[in-house]
């Protein structure tokens, strides 16, 4: 098989990816507002999302034991990070219910291996480690154009590529799971 | 690596200028965005109006004697009340402190102030603890001027501003309250407040997670680069 045909196939696996986490993002944000679904929502959204990533070994999408301790403290730095903004104008706030933040943690597990474990790898399979860091975020970015007022985007966006750089940077996804978890639950 | 230090240092600059551009930062959703219920609906939201709903939940008393910590709802989310561990008295036979929240239509004359919200009576069983406060919070419309304080009134009022703590979502407001009554966000009727979008003020859980987490990246991390260090002169 020739080399443009191998990379056409990884190009057509990568869209087909991304047009699958984008549905299923829209799908549990719209279904979300249904009376009663925001929990059940929420939950089979992220154990879809978990699901795209069948099939590819854990090292692919940045998980391992290896360099735990260091991952697991990088997860509390971007979570610092990612939390700083609001801490400092924080006024306090209601914490979310038991089952939302169940769902909250499945939906964020979710997230990071689809976007950043998932279609991360594919688009770096596909045309590299910039475009991996790039697409990743811009995809992330699309996926919360329903669930986020248009004012949060540019800050989705942001944390979109803070989150894919470490990825890139450390080969790890470990760090952005427990950032996101704990960001999550935090607010 | 240099390099992707630098990257990195870069994209969490960038992630902070641009979370700091818009309250509360760091934001993933779970906040409702179902158009805003109202009591009585604003003209152009007539048609398309629902009804608000309640809010009934209970705080258990442990067996401390100390009532618990907790939060409680209106279905819809509209309005909320949450508090610390001992915020209500505790009840003589340690049975659970009962709050209900709900939407009422009358309400006294607010004056020079414009209501941004319905106006939600909060009600317990057992009253809060003296030196205490409870956290309300309610949600406001996208569609409108967001309100700059939470107002409050007891039995027939008058109404009176009990300021703003700041928002944990988007397009929420809240307030301590010392007591219980009826709450509403809104602003002086005279105020320009033309856009809408969430205040912001200062708190306590989210400074203490952040605190945690880079207490636990400074602890963990010296011992990490001191064996770092060792295996590489090793």
């Amino acid at each position: 098989m020739s080399l443009s045909a191998v990379q056409g196939g990884a190009w057509s696996r990568t869209a087909a990816l991304a047009v699958l986490v984008l549905g299923i993002e829209y799908s549990r944000v719209l279904a979300g507002r249904l009376p009663g679904m925001a929990t059940a929502s929420l939950l089979v959204g992220g154990l879809a999302l978990c699901l795209l990533a069948l099939g590819r070994p854990p090292a692919d999408l940045g998980l391992g034991r290896d360099r735990i301790a260091f991952r697991v403290l990088g997860g509390f730095a971007l979570a610092a990070i990612l939390l700083l903004p609001a801490a400092v104008r924080w006024g306090g706030g209601p914490s979310l219910p038991p089952e939302l933040a169940v769902a909250a943690v499945a939906v964020s597990v979710g997230e990071e291996i689809a976007f950043r474990g998932a279609l991360f790898g594919a688009l770096a399979e596909a045309g590299g480690p910039a475009l991996a860091v790039l697409g990743s975020t811009l995809v992330w970015t699309a996926a919360h154009a329903l669930s986020h007022p248009a004012a949060f985007l540019p800050a989705v966006a942001a944390a979109g590529l803070l989150l894919g750089t470490w990825r890139w940077a450390c080969r790890d996804l470990v760090g952005p799971v427990v950032a996101h978890v704990i960001a999550d639950l935090s607010l | 690596m240099t390099r992707a230090l630098l990257l990195l240092g870069m994209a969490a600059g960038l992630y902070v200028a641009a979370a700091w551009s818009v309250a509360p930062g760091f934001y993933d959703g779970f906040g409702p965005q179902a158009p805003y219920r109202w009591v009585s609906p604003p003209p152009q939201f007539k048609n398309s109006n629902q009804p608000p709903q309640p809010g009934h939940g209970t705080a258990a008393v442990a067996s401390t004697g100390v009532v618990n910590p907790g939060s409680v709802f209106t279905q819809d989310g509209q309005a909320s009340a949450s508090w610390a561990p001992g915020a209500f008295q505790a009840p003589a036979d340690h049975s659970p402190v009962v709050i209900d929240i709900k939407p009422v239509a009358t309400y006294p004359d607010p004056g020079g102030m414009h209501l941004a919200t319905n106006v939600y009576c909060f009600t317990s069983s057992s009253p809060i603890a003296p030196g205490k406060d409870v956290l309300i919070t309610l949600t406001f419309s996208d569609q409108l001027p967001a309100p700059s304080n939470v107002y409050e009134y007891q039995d027939s009022g008058p109404w009176r501003n009990i300021g703003n703590t700041g928002a944990a979502a988007p397009f929420s407001i809240s307030g301590r309250a010392t007591s219980l009554g009826c709450f509403a966000g809104g602003y002086p009727a005279a105020a320009k407040q033309s856009a809408s979008g969430v205040r912001v003020g200062g708190g306590q859980t989210l400074p203490i997670v952040i605190a945690v987490a880079i207490l636990v990246v400074v602890l963990a991390g010296i011992p990490l680069a001191i064996l770092r260090r060792r295996s590489k002169d090793g």
